[in-house]
């Protein structure tokens, strides 16, 4: 059974981001000094992958994390967790933003991984430029069966359940292979921590690259800019901070709440 | 030639609270009279689904009814007819499909079956003659990204506006009675029965408590839960309060979850990032509970209480119980 574990990583959430732009003359995002690490929902899909492996050791279990040069750091913090197999799929100097090429590409990532897999597995959102269009994108365009946000995945009689909440219903689908499912974050699925040992040789091995046969990938969207926001703002602007002994903060604050509930009420 | 501006209604779809919240952005896009829906219907529903539509400003209504939809309707079953509707369909346009995990899904499959161009979750997308310029949120909402396509079809999705819609006053209506086959070997979802305890829907209620990574464990949630009670509002929660087991998948409020438009957002334990922030409306007024006064969700609040929730919570509680 072939696994493949596909990683976009993102910049550290709690990192501030101060500058950030495309580079000049290109459509590179210029994330030089910004620490990358793997979002939320990428070690949510690995320690998915993980455990289907602990479940059954006929799972194959191998990572990829497109990227640049900058992502090798990450790599080997994959590679610390024992994939069978573990590489970066270079994707130098191509810009991300056609999602049709994306997807393109990471059709080209999988097929490097094996010729034909039975589960790929991606985070709901890929990456920091992502809403969650690749995953499902890129099912459609290999004609994979896709669940979207599944925070679980067992196997099944050789098919996949994926145990997802959609609005007020939870819901368990049966994906015969070839499948790809998108994993959300959740208690089931933190990872792991890696063994120190295998850090210590993670840090210490070879970087797998491979390099893909792409040829041109025609695009159709082009960045124009790229630039850090001020959060919008809300409400009338300033905070009233409550003062006084707590309990009259309380007061204060229960008198406020019951105000919005006669407010609220149909 | 200007591209038509298409907004999809998929109605009796469970997981939406807003089906027609694309009609009106596509009507603000568009301008007076040029916006057009897309209603895919059970029979028995399409009507009032039309008035509704041009309520929310669509000058060309299409009503596709489908008795062989189930209810509720399966995503495939949706794909399928949207892809049937508009695969012979050549003319330029721009697809605006509803905010949230259905319409993003949809979105994205459709774009592989119609050969169009995705453009993800957008704020606002602008007509440049034939082009189209997008902005949308990236790096967690930290940064805008604007991307330009000149593709003739393009499919996004888009959530209401905040500014009213302009009803449209003489619509016209086509209706087109489809039987689109809808695979019979296509994963149907197994629905597991709700559990007694399942939380209260959070993208639906007037009044959201939430939880944070300060919660610090499950009592405080519990607490929480019987604040939400009292208020009659629904319990809400930070994607790390969900990883640690405080609350479910379905309770995440964020760019990652649900997305929610109450009267009231009460933050508890909270920071107030942008990821957490892109799942609250920007008219619901938020207060909040949190220790540090350099907390950024206090430069979004409306009311902030400056203390730990423990000597808070259950002083507040016993407070709106007496009275
Ligand atoms: C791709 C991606 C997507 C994401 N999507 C989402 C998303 O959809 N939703 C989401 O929420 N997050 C999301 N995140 C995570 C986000 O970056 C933050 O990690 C998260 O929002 C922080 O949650 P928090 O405010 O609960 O925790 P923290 O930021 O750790 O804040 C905890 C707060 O609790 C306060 N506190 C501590 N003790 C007490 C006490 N006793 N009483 C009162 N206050 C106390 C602290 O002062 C602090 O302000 C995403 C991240 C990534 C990378
Ligand atoms: N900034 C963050 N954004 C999202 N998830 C996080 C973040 N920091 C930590 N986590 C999650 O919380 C878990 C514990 O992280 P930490 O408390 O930083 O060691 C990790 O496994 C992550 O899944």
């Amino acid at each position: 059974m072939q696994v493949v574990v596909l990683l976009a990583g993102v910049v550290d959430p709690k990192w501030r981001l101060d500058r950030l732009g495309l580079r000049p003359g290109t459509e590179l995002a210029d994330e030089s000094g910004l620490p990358r690490r793997l979002s939320p929902f990428d070690e949510a899909a690995l320690e998915t992958a993980l455990k289907l492996r602990d479940a059954d050791p006929a799972v194959r279990v191998t990572a990829v994390l497109p990227g640049d040069v900058g992502s090798d750091a990450l790599l080997r913090g994959v590679a610390a967790f024992r994939p069978d197999r573990a590489f970066r799929f270079d994707t130098s100097g191509l810009a991300p933003w056609d999602p049709r090429a994306a997807v393109r590409l990471l059709g080209l990532a999988v097929g490097a991984a094996c010729g034909c897999p039975d589960l790929v597995l991606m985070g709901r959102e890929f990456g920091d430029c992502d809403d969650g269009v690749l995953p499902a994108a890129l099912a459609e365009a290999q004609g994979w069966r896709f669940c979207g946000l599944a925070h679980a995945v067992a196997i099944a009689d050789g098919r996949f359940v994926a145990h997802r909440i959609r609005g007020p219903r939870e819901e368990l689908l049966r994906l015969p292979p070839p499948a790809l499912v998108s994993i959300t974050n959740d208690r089931g699925n933190r990872l792991r921590h890696p063994l120190m040992k295998n850090v210590m040789l993670a840090k210490r091995g070879p970087v797998e690259v491979v390099t893909p046969q792409a040829g041109a990938i025609p695009r159709a969207v082009v960045a124009r800019s790229l630039a850090v926001v001020p959060p919008p703002q809300r409400g009338a602007g300033a905070c009233r901070i409550l003062s006084g002994p707590v309990d009259a903060q309380v007061a204060e604050l229960a008198a406020y709440l019951r105000a919005r509930r006669q407010a609220a009420a149909p | 030639m200007m591209r038509r501006i298409v907004a999809v209604v998929l109605l009796g779809e469970p997981a939406l609270t807003d089906p027609f919240g694309a009609v009106a952005a596509a009507a603000e896009l568009a301008g007076s009279g040029r916006a057009e829906a897309i209603l895919l219907a059970r029979p028995e529903d399409a009507e009032a689904a039309a008035a509704q539509a041009a309520r929310e400003g669509a000058a060309e209504i299409t009503l596709v009814t489908d008795s062989g939809l189930s209810d509720p309707p399966q995503p495939e079953h949706w794909l399928e007819l949207l892809a049937g509707l508009l695969a012979e369909d050549a003319r330029g346009m721009l697809l605006l499909l509803p905010g949230g995990a259905v319409g993003e899904e949809l979105a994205a499959r459709l774009t592989m079956r119609l050969d169009a161009v995705p453009l993800g979750r957008c704020g606002r997308i602008v007509e440049d003659g034939a082009r189209l310029i997008a902005h949308r949120a990236a790096y967690g909402g930290r940064a805008e990204l604007v991307l330009e396509t000149g593709a003739p079809r393009c499919i996004a999705t888009m959530r209401r506006p905040a500014a009213p819609p302009k009803p449209a006053a003489d619509p016209v209506i086509r209706r087109a009675d489809l039987a689109i086959p809808f695979a019979a070997d296509a994963p149907r979802p197994e629905v597991l029965p709700a559990a007694a305890d399942r939380p209260k829907r959070v993208d639906a209620a007037r009044i959201v408590v939430s939880g944070g990574r300060g919660m610090g464990g499950p009592e405080g949630f519990a607490l929480l839960r019987e604040l939400a009670d009292m208020l009659g509002a629904a319990t809400g929660a930070s994607l790390p309060a969900v990883d640690a087991g405080w609350a479910s998948v379905s309770q995440q409020v964020g760019q990652s979850g649900a997305f929610v438009a109450p009267d009231l957002y009460l933050a508890v334990g909270m920071s107030g990032t942008p990821q957490h922030l892109a799942g609250i409306a920007p008219h619901s007024r938020i207060a909040a509970i949190n220790s540090d006064p350099e907390a950024d969700i206090f430069r979004v609040a409306e009311v902030g209480l400056l203390a730990p929730w423990q000597e808070v919570l259950p002083r507040l509680i016993a407070t709106l119980r007496d009275g």
